[in-house]
This record gives structure tokens, sequence and C-alpha cells, in this order.
């Protein structure tokens, strides 16, 4: 019994980080059909976020608000990253709207200077966040322990869930949004400013992958390379759930969480990753438009 | 002039190949050092797998990013020969390590020449038909397949490190001579130049034979699926057949060049199969000009002695920065990389300034 449990919390822990990091994605390549190959690296600016407001609560704040330092880092790694986002789309994914390949190279060179900035401020050492009090230890129900960061970051990724959720499907933003995505003349006939939608959109999803930097950031050392760890695995939840639906998302990453804790009490665990990689790309063969399709009668869809 | 025009690509490359061919005899007049012949050798090996990439991205227009793992998977091939080769047959030290008491059967077939030769071309050849039949089949295109076979490297990546008694992990097969001999230090030079010349010819070939099938008739189709795989598939054409072979025949040559690379480098690590080894390999094509076989080539060469020259200094830290940008900018601007600023853009530019010219005296 302890260790169906243990393996349902650990499942549903990687689920979420996995989510998390994939949230993001589901926007700017489910909605905006752009591969932003410098997620990863915004993930890893949100994490450094993060660290950086750890170290100026250190220097500037008595010890007795320390721990509040992690409510402070997440507006900070959003806004930040939601600026630098919303700058990349304006500079250079605009111009290549149409082009896809093109945006995900270009997203890719992005991608190398981001990093070697970050090794050229940060250093190449990975450097570590203190988790805040009231995040450290767990409970222990059953036999097994569920530790506090695990469950804080499941409860994380339903808030930022049901953010999303509200903002795309019930505010007036995200139903221009949509519009926007769906139809761009037309919506732009309605009198949206597409422009504007476009840069919104973008900037959302990479403030999400800031987020998901905060939480990234609780789990393990922080270095350049932080983002490519999750960045293979956030790919393919999205194309794997079907791109374009927030359930689908959902649904992909809890099904490579799950497979791959499963996979992992067989065998170890890089192994473990391989075989999920694979059964995915098995599945995909079956059904290239992943788990969720939008129905459409067009030819390249 | 009309004939250099016609031939120009092909002019360039030879005046490469005879650039890359004084270089030994440059050696033997002790104008350059054994480690740069050495560094060109391992450049000529990444030209041979842009080359291949070129094919698929640049005429075909789909766009790997796991071209690594066949580079890897030739590299390994060659590496596991020449391990053997140096240990005379017995088992490694890192299975030692790693508990085996008898060579692995995946070893064995290594242990003659011939058949590792055939190998590091059917590895990759098989895994990249069975990955391309089913996903092309399926018309997974686009984007779709730079993800899939970006995770498909990460997966055999991890296994590769899983598997350390048969591939030592992380750290790879290291101190292995190459196919001629010991090609390091004063006694290897005549190794070396051996070596040297024969990868150039390697290099010439797969150009030629690259040039040459860009030049029929399926070359031909390469680009109409490029340009309109619809329209393609509407022809009668059996759009994912000619797409399987291409990235098949890419495979191989990719192995080939890993092989070539094991040679000069001394060693393979699993780090060639990463998915940012994979990306670097897009960046040369992208900058030297991608669709045209020789700016494969070309930026290829220029990256990597780029590269080598800068870190030498303390410019290693600032690489990064220059190639990320440099390429973004190509992406954005010029995309026909450097050939296509030679070939496109400065002639545009001067028929502009002559036209201006002309219409001066009327305006």
């Amino acid at each position: 019994m302890a260790q169906f449990l243990n393996t349902v919390f650990n499942g549903l822990s990687l689920s979420s980080i996995i989510l998390l990091t994939s949230l993001g994605l589901a926007i700017t390549f489910g909605l905006m059909r752009v591969i932003n190959m410098a997620h990863g690296e915004f993930v890893m600016i949100g994490a450094y976020m993060t660290y950086l407001t750890q170290r100026i609560f250190m220097a500037a704040l008595p010890g007795s608000l320390f721990s509040m330092y992690y409510f402070a880092a997440i507006p900070i790694a959003f806004v930040v990253t939601f600026l630098l986002g919303s700058f990349m789309e304006w500079a250079v994914i605009s111009r290549l709207y149409g082009r896809e390949i093109d945006s995900l190279l270009a997203t890719c060179g992005i991608s190398l200077v981001l990093q070697q900035a970050a090794r050229h401020i940060f250093g190449a050492q990975g450097v570590n966040v203190t988790t805040p009090k009231f995040l450290s230890g767990g409970i222990t129900i059953g036999g097994c322990t569920f530790s506090y960061n695990r469950l804080f970051i499941m409860l994380f990724v339903a808030l930022i869930l049901f953010a999303m959720w509200f903002v795309i499907y019930r505010s007036n933003f995200g139903k221009q949004m949509r519009a926007v995505m769906q139809n761009r003349p037309m919506a732009q006939c309605m009198g949206i400013n597409s422009r504007k939608a476009d840069n919104l959109t973008f900037g959302i999803g990479s403030g999400l992958a800031g987020l998901a930097g905060c939480s990234v950031a609780l789990l393990g050392s922080i270095d350049a390379g932080v983002g490519q760890n999750y960045i293979v695995n956030s790919f393919m939840a999205v194309v794997l759930g079907g791109v374009g639906k927030l359930l689908g998302t959902v649904l992909g990453s809890s099904i490579i969480g799950f497979s791959g804790i499963t996979a992992e009490s067989f065998t170890s665990s890089s192994i473990a990753k391989a075989i999920v990689l694979l059964i995915i790309i098995l599945f995909l063969q079956k059904r290239p438009q992943g788990l969720f399709t939008i129905r459409s009668r067009s030819l390249d869809e | 002039m009309n004939k250099f025009k016609k031939h120009g690509v092909n002019i360039c490359f030879s005046l490469i190949v005879v650039g890359l061919a004084v270089m030994p005899l440059l050696l033997i007049g002790n104008v350059v050092d054994a480690p740069l012949i050495i560094f060109l050798g391992k450049c000529m090996a990444f030209s041979i797998v842009a080359i291949g990439l070129d094919l698929i991205w640049g005429h075909t227009g789909i766009l790997s990013l796991g071209h690594g793992l066949y580079f890897a998977l030739g590299g390994y091939g060659m590496a596991m020969y020449l391990k053997l080769q140096a240990t005379h047959g017995a088992i490694t030290e890192f299975m030692h390590t790693g508990g085996l008491t008898e060579l692995p059967d995946v070893w064995k077939p290594f242990q003659s020449l011939p058949l590792t030769i055939l190998l590091i071309l059917v590895v990759p050849v098989l895994a990249a038909y069975m990955i391309g039949y089913f996903i092309f089949k399926n018309r997974v295109k686009g984007v779709y397949f730079s993800i899939i076979s970006q995770a498909l490297t990460w997966a055999v990546y991890s296994v590769f490190i899983a598997l350390s008694p048969i591939t030592n992990g992380n750290v790879g097969i290291t101190e292995i001579s190459s196919i001629t001999g010991k090609i390091r230090g004063p006694t290897g030079q005549n190794n070396l130049i051996i070596l040297f010349y024969g990868s150039l010819a390697i290099l010439a070939l797969v150009y030629a034979l690259a040039v040459f099938l860009v030049k029929t008739k399926f070359g031909k189709l390469l680009i109409a699926i490029r340009d309109g795989e619809n329209r393609t598939y509407f022809s009668g054409y059996c759009v994912s057949r000619y797409k399987t072979f291409v990235y098949v025949l890419s495979a191989a040559i990719a192995g080939i060049a890993g092989a070539v690379f094991v040679n000069f480098n001394g060693s393979i690590t699993p780090s060639q199969m990463t998915i940012a080894g994979s990306i670097n390999m897009v960046i040369w094509v992208a900058i030297g000009g991608r669709g045209t076989i020789l700016g494969a080539v070309i930026g290829a060469l220029l990256i990597n002695l780029c590269e080598y020259n800068l870190s030498s200094g303390g410019m290693i830290e600032i690489w990064q920065y220059i190639v990320g940008g440099i390429f973004c900018i190509t992406i954005l601007f010029f995309k026909g990389g450097v050939v296509g600023l030679f070939t496109d853009q400065i002639p545009a530019l001067m028929k502009k300034a002559k036209g201006g010219k002309s219409d001066a005296p009327i305006g």
C-alpha cells in the first residue's frame, strides 16, 4: 500500500513539474504555432530570478522575513520573463510568422546566447536556493512521506492552470487571443489589434516558463543548462496531448510523468526516460496529431 | 563569365579542396603544426555531415535536430574497431570495471575491418530507415518531425549513458589511434598525411555524389517536396518514399562523417549525440547557406575554424554569443547564408548600383 501511494505521489509530482514547464509551450506552440526553443532558457531565467530575490532578501531584510522571499520571487520571475518574451516576439518572432522552422532555428540561436549570458553572469557552477522554511519537511501518511515542496508545486500548478483556463476561455482578452489564432484576417476586421494580441500571448507563454523556473529552483541546483533538462519532455507533452488544447497538455504531461515513474520502478531512470519517449513516438505514429485534435478540413492541419 | 556563373560553385569547392590538399605539404615544410592538420581533419568530417544535412534540410525541407545520433553511431562503430586494435581483441578496461568477463556480442563484429566499414554504413541506414519509414509514411512533417527527432536522439543518448559497461557511459571510448596507425607526435606524421588525404577524398566523393543527385530529376523532386509537398503528392509521386530515401542517405553520410571524425579525434563521447551537437550541425548549414551543397562545406569549415582560432585566446567566452547572434541574423535576414550573400544579395546590390547610375542622368 505504501509502495503504491509512493508511486502515485511521485507520478503526480513528476507530472506536475512537466506540466508546469509545458504550460507555457502549450500557449506559444499550441496556440501560436511558434516553436520556442528558448523556452528552457526562460525556465532557467525564472529559476535565477528566484535565486536573485533570495540574495536580495538575505542582504536587505531581517531574517524573520526571509522565508517570504519566495512569494516575492514568483511575480518577479513572471514579470521579467514576460518582458523578455514580449521583447523577443517584437524583435525576432514577429518577423518569422508563417516560417515555422525558421522561428524554431532563430529561437535556438537566442537560447545559445541566453545560456552563455547566464554562464557569464552567474558562473558555470550551479547555485542553490534555500527552500523557504514553510516548505521544508513533509507529512507522513500511511508509511510514506509527502514533502511539502512537492505538494506546493502541485498546488501551484493547479492554481496556474485555473488562472490560465480563466484567462483563455473566460476573459475578454482570451477571446480576442483565440480569435486571432483561429482566423487572423477576420479577427482584424472585427477591430482586434492582432499584433498586440500576438505580443501579449507570447509574453504570457514566456512568463509561465518563468513561473515554472520558480518551482524548478526548489528541486535542485540551478545552472545555465537547467532548462534543457525539461525541454524535451515538455515538447513531447504538448505534441502528445494535441496542439492547441489545454486539456491535452494536462493529459500529455500526466502520461509522461506516470509512465516515467512506473518504468523507473523496473529499470534505471535513464533507461526509463528512453522507454517513455520511444513509446510516445510510437504512439504518435498511430495518431500524429496527438490525443486531442481540433477538427479541420484543411490539408495541412 | 557565363561559364564561371554556371560552374562557380564547383570551382569554389575545387579551390577549397586544393587549399586543404596543400596543408599536409606545409606540414612537411614545417610551416604549420600537426594539431592544425588534425583539426582540419575534424573539420572535413563536419563538412561531410553538413552535406548530408543540407540534402535533407536545404533541399527537402526536413529539419532533423537529431543528426548527431547517426554521426555518433558511425563514430562508435569506428571507435570500437580501433579500440579492439589497441587491445588486440581483448576486452577493455571499462568492461572489466563494468563487471564483464568477455567481449559483449555487440563488439564482436568490430574485430574485422571490412565488417566494421560495412556496419558503419548499415547501422545508421537501418536506424534511419526504421525511423524514417514510419514517420514519413504517417505524414509527420515540419516542426513535428524536428521535435520527434530531437526526442529520439535524447532517448538514445540516455540509453548510451545507461549501458556504461558496453559503451563506457559519459566518458566514451578513448585512447585510440587512427585507422592508419598513430597520428599524434613526430612519429605519426606520415600516418596523419595518409589519413588526411583519404578523408579529403571521401569529402570530395560525398560532395560529388550530392551535387550529382541534386542535378538529377530526383533532386528536382526533392525541391518540389520542399516547396509544395501536397502538390507533389497530387502529381502522383509517393513523397514519403522519396523522403525516407533521402533521410536514409543523409544518415549514411553522417555515419561516414562520424567514422572519419573518430580517426582524427582519437576518442568518441556521447556528447556528440546531444541535442546541442545536432543543433550545431544545423547552424553550420544555415550560416554557410542552405540548399547549396557548397554552403554546407563552407559553413562547417568557417564556423569551426573561427571557433578554433578564437578559443586559443580568452575569446571562447564570447564565442557562443557570436555564433548565436550570427545564426539568428542569418535566419532573419540572409536566408541563403554566406553562399546566398555572394550569389543573390551582392549581385542584386550591384545591379541596383548600376541601375542607379543609369537612372541618374534622366532624373
